[in-house]
């Protein structure tokens, strides 16, 4: 009796979790696999196979291409600037001798915030003509009205993006820079190695897994960039602004196509999965395992 | 020279600084100032709260609270019971399959949510979830990650606890609720960090599961808010999200270091 229920045990512990996750994670997986491939009409609750018609729909439309381009922007002027960023914030930071407790606090605000509250603060501050955007920074960079103009929205947007995770990235950096041993600096110190070289031959080696980590976690918020579109742009003007992520919420709920919606899902899988697959690659390795070059 | 290094350092920390704080203390400041001057530029000129009566007079921003903290702490709650046991199970008893367990759970983690939304937003269709809190709190409380990260750290604990406990001849309830839990509070600390911001701050899924203000966070009703309400009225709108954001803004002045130790957990959420 008693082996019994020691064995049952561990399956009776992970029975809940198992519901959970089969429910809202394996069976969501599978239909949404399955809804690619059918037509559902949510209106009159009827729906058909209809085999690969909703991918040689939604893949060469023009849209799509669209979401895919707004998505891969989005994405190199997020994940740049905020590891750059976010690199030199900590570098910064990690030298001062006294105030590194305040301007590590100052730059954690914005993470510690409602980000789709603080686009709507955005949105205003990027107002055409009377929004302070367009009033400081209107004369010094000739452009203003940003989020009217299909070219700058998405630059917009940027901003915003940047604003939010920059002090995460700066966080994860100096967390790392408190751990880097000091005899390798003392021995480059002592070779006359200059502050550049010392950077590019000990901290940034050293630095390695902490790049790669912070590189796929800006990489996924940039595929899962939603809150700063749905509060600023609604995916406009002319859908400049309209990535994948939010694609798969005005295609689904917003005009209730399901089944292309499925197809973007999948696509946005592929590519998160693709985003890890990096991690295994040549110079990530290298980097991962902080040897030298 | 070293002293010029430092005061270079602050000097463009700052410059940087006026990047990250400007939304934030031009949000605080025009919340507090009548429409009127915040478009003549005079912010503060007249410090009132006439823009909060007007948000409480507009919108339902109670039934937005409470349902807010209904979903963060019962999304926490229910995390708690369903992946605490899962954790333990996986980090400390023996059974058949486990490494396929383990196994599997690194590959739900890979998959984000945002791919899962559309079938779960039909599967609540379909049983009637839609605007009810439980569509808010469900999908998220059994969790691949709160179950990797726990377990985790339950492989860290030193294993003579454990086996002091079963010499004891305490049950698995026991060891859970009298050893498990207090040695795991750091971490617990930090999910709890991590799942409460991540519940009060959502906004995609509320987007999918909400149409009316009945189960209405308050990142939904700062969209609604800002959407509906004429243009021009930005007291409003500001004070609005100051709603939002002011408590977390407090609580992170107040635990810092719990809250950096949450947040930073972002990254490996997947």
């Amino acid at each position: 009796m008693s082996t019994l229920r020691s064995r049952l045990t561990p399956h009776l512990l992970l029975a809940p979790a198992t519901i959970c996750l089969v429910v809202f994670v394996a069976a969501p997986l599978v239909i949404v696999l399955v809804l690619a491939f059918f037509n559902l009409n949510l209106v009159t609750g009827t729906s058909s196979f209809v085999g690969l018609a909703n991918f040689t729909t939604e893949i060469p439309h023009p849209e799509f291409a669209r979401a895919l381009r707004n998505t891969l922007l989005y994405a190199v002027f997020t994940i740049g600037p905020s590891m750059v960023g976010g690199l030199l914030v900590a570098l910064l930071i990690h030298g001062l001798r006294r105030g590194q407790g305040f301007w590590r606090s100052l730059y954690f605000l914005p993470v510690a915030t409602t980000l789709v509250a603080m686009s709507a603060v955005w949105r205003w501050m990027f107002r055409a003509d009377t929004g302070v955007v367009d009033t400081v920074l209107g004369p010094l960079l000739g452009i203003h009205d940003w989020l009217s103009d299909p070219n700058l929205a998405l630059a917009a947007i940027t901003v915003v993006g940047n604003w939010h995770q920059i002090g995460l990235v700066a966080i994860l950096y100096l967390a790392a820079l408190g751990t880097l041993p000091q005899d390798q600096y003392d021995s480059a110190a002592l070779d006359g190695a200059g502050g550049w070289n010392r950077f590019w031959h000990v901290t940034w080696p050293a630095l390695g897994p902490t790049t790669i980590f912070v590189f796929i976690m800006t990489a996924g918020s940039a595929l899962q960039a939603y809150d700063v579109i749905a509060a600023m742009t609604q995916g406009g003007p002319l859908g400049s602004t309209e990535t994948l992520t939010f694609a798969i919420w005005n295609r689904g709920v917003h005009y209730f196509d399901i089944g292309r919606a499925a197809v973007l899902s999948l696509a946005l899988l592929v590519l998160s999965v693709a985003v890890t697959a990096i991690q295994r690659t040549g110079y990530a390795r290298r980097l991962e395992s902080g040897g030298t070059r | 020279m070293k002293l010029l290094g430092q005061l270079t350092r602050h000097l463009l920390l700052a410059l940087g600084g006026v990047y990250m704080l400007a939304p934030i203390v031009l949000m605080l400041a025009s919340a507090f100032t009548p429409t009127a001057d915040i478009l003549a530029g005079n912010y503060l000129a007249r410090p009132t709260l006439d823009n909060f009566v007007e948000v409480a007079r507009t919108v339902p921003l109670g039934t937005y609270y409470l349902n807010s903290v209904l979903v963060a702490l019962a999304t926490f709650a229910l995390q708690l019971v369903v992946c605490v046991p899962a954790a333990y199970a996986m980090a400390r008893l023996r059974y058949r399959g486990r490494t396929i367990t383990v196994w599997l759970l690194g590959l739900l983690i890979l998959i984000p949510f945002q791919v899962l939304a559309i079938p779960i937003y039909l599967i609540f269709r379909q049983v009637g979830l839609i605007n009810t809190l439980p569509a808010l709190i469900l999908p998220f409380v059994g969790s691949a990650f709160a179950i990797f990260l726990l377990r985790q750290f339950f492989l860290a604990l030193p294993g003579s606890m454990f086996d002091a406990a079963t010499l004891d001849g305490a049950g698995t309830v026991a060891t859970l609720l009298q050893i498990v839990i207090p040695a795991s509070r750091p971490a617990l600390l930090s999910l709890g960090v991590f799942t409460v911001t991540s519940a009060w701050n959502a906004y995609f899924w509320p987007s999918f599961v909400l149409s009316d203000d009945s189960a209405a966070t308050i990142p939904f009703g700062v969209v609604r808010f800002i959407n509906s309400d004429a243009v021009t009225a930005y007291g409003p709108q500001m004070a609005m999200a100051t709603l939002s954001v002011l408590p977390l803004l407090l609580a992170f002045l107040f635990a810092q270091r719990q809250f950096i130790r949450g947040l930073a957990l972002t990254g490996q959420a997947g």
